[in-house]
């Protein structure tokens, strides 16, 4: 049995959103107990990560990691059509996950306790982003 | 319904590639409507990566930014003894993905408008490789 939806979101700027509700909505509704749930995001500059969902210090943490990795406006980039977190957001987006796969078992995600689906917006702008969740199973 | 195929791709060099279209083919040819489809590529040295596809210089610069962070002249210790400039090529496919998912929407690769499938291959001494897609769905 394949269940499929698509997911949309605004994000309000760079940082990460909780997705992991939405998620769990879709595999409900999907009817199906036993099987995986494939989260996909469409976009170059927004991506997918699991991450623990209790200190959201752990996220912001992240955040600088990123910002120190890859810096905005690094001299090293020269595709900055549109501004100087244009191509860093790129290669946070190839850092990260476009895609996930999760568990399902008995219509639910078998995610850890301590763990979170979040999109991680990489633009300073705020965007519209779209998401494809497929889940697959019995 | 599950169709998998393997195919054995000629060595390009190091550089980005595009596999979209040999993707999109392959779904067609499986017949799955709606699905996911993963890709998986047999080699330690190529990675798969969503990329954008509107300015090309988006994969030179991730190229680059890679060979910034594991730089193929870095003094690693070669515990192997294999070629050094294997190491620093290994660390960047580990910082990338052997493997990608994406949805399948009616019978075609269900990914955003920019996006593009890349064979991503970090050795310039790279042997021919092979790539195995899986189609699940219905």
């Amino acid at each position: 049995m394949v269940h499929q939806q698509q997911l949309h979101f605004s994000t309000s700027g760079r940082g990460t959103f909780n997705i992991s509700q939405q998620v769990k909505e879709v595999i409900s509704e999907s009817g199906i107990n036993t099987g995986i749930c494939q989260v996909f995001i469409h976009h170059t500059s927004a991506s997918l990560i699991l991450c623990e969902n209790a200190d959201p210090d752990v996220r912001t943490d992240l955040e600088t990691f990123m910002k120190k990795m890859v810096p905005d406006g690094d001299q090293m980039f020269i595709h900055q059509d549109e501004g100087p977190d244009d191509m860093p957001a790129h290669v946070r987006t190839v850092l990260t996950s476009s895609s996930l796969s999760i568990p399902v078992n008995n219509n639910r995600d078998k995610l850890g306790t301590w763990q979170g689906i979040y999109l991680w917006e990489h633009r300073t702008h705020p965007h519209k982003r779209n998401i494809t969740v497929t889940v697959i199973g019995d | 319904m599950v169709y998998q195929d393997t195919l054995q791709l000629a060595q390009q060099g190091k550089g980005a590639y595009e596999i979209g279209n040999l993707v999109a083919g392959l779904i067609k040819k499986s017949g799955i409507n709606t699905g996911t489809c993963q890709l998986y590529i047999h080699s330690s040295t190529a990675s798969l990566l969503i990329g954008d596809t509107t300015d090309e210089t988006t994969q030179s610069e991730t190229a680059s930014f890679m060979a910034q962070l594991a730089p193929s002249n870095d003094n690693f210790e070669n515990k192997i003894n294999r070629n050094m400039e294997a190491v620093p090529e290994e660390m960047r496919y580990a910082l990338a993905q052997p493997s990608l998912s994406i949805p399948v929407k009616n019978t075609r690769p269900g990914i955003g408008v920019w996006q593009g499938i890349f064979l991503w291959e970090n050795s310039a001494q790279a042997a021919d490789c092979k790539l195995t897609i899986t189609v699940t769905g219905e």
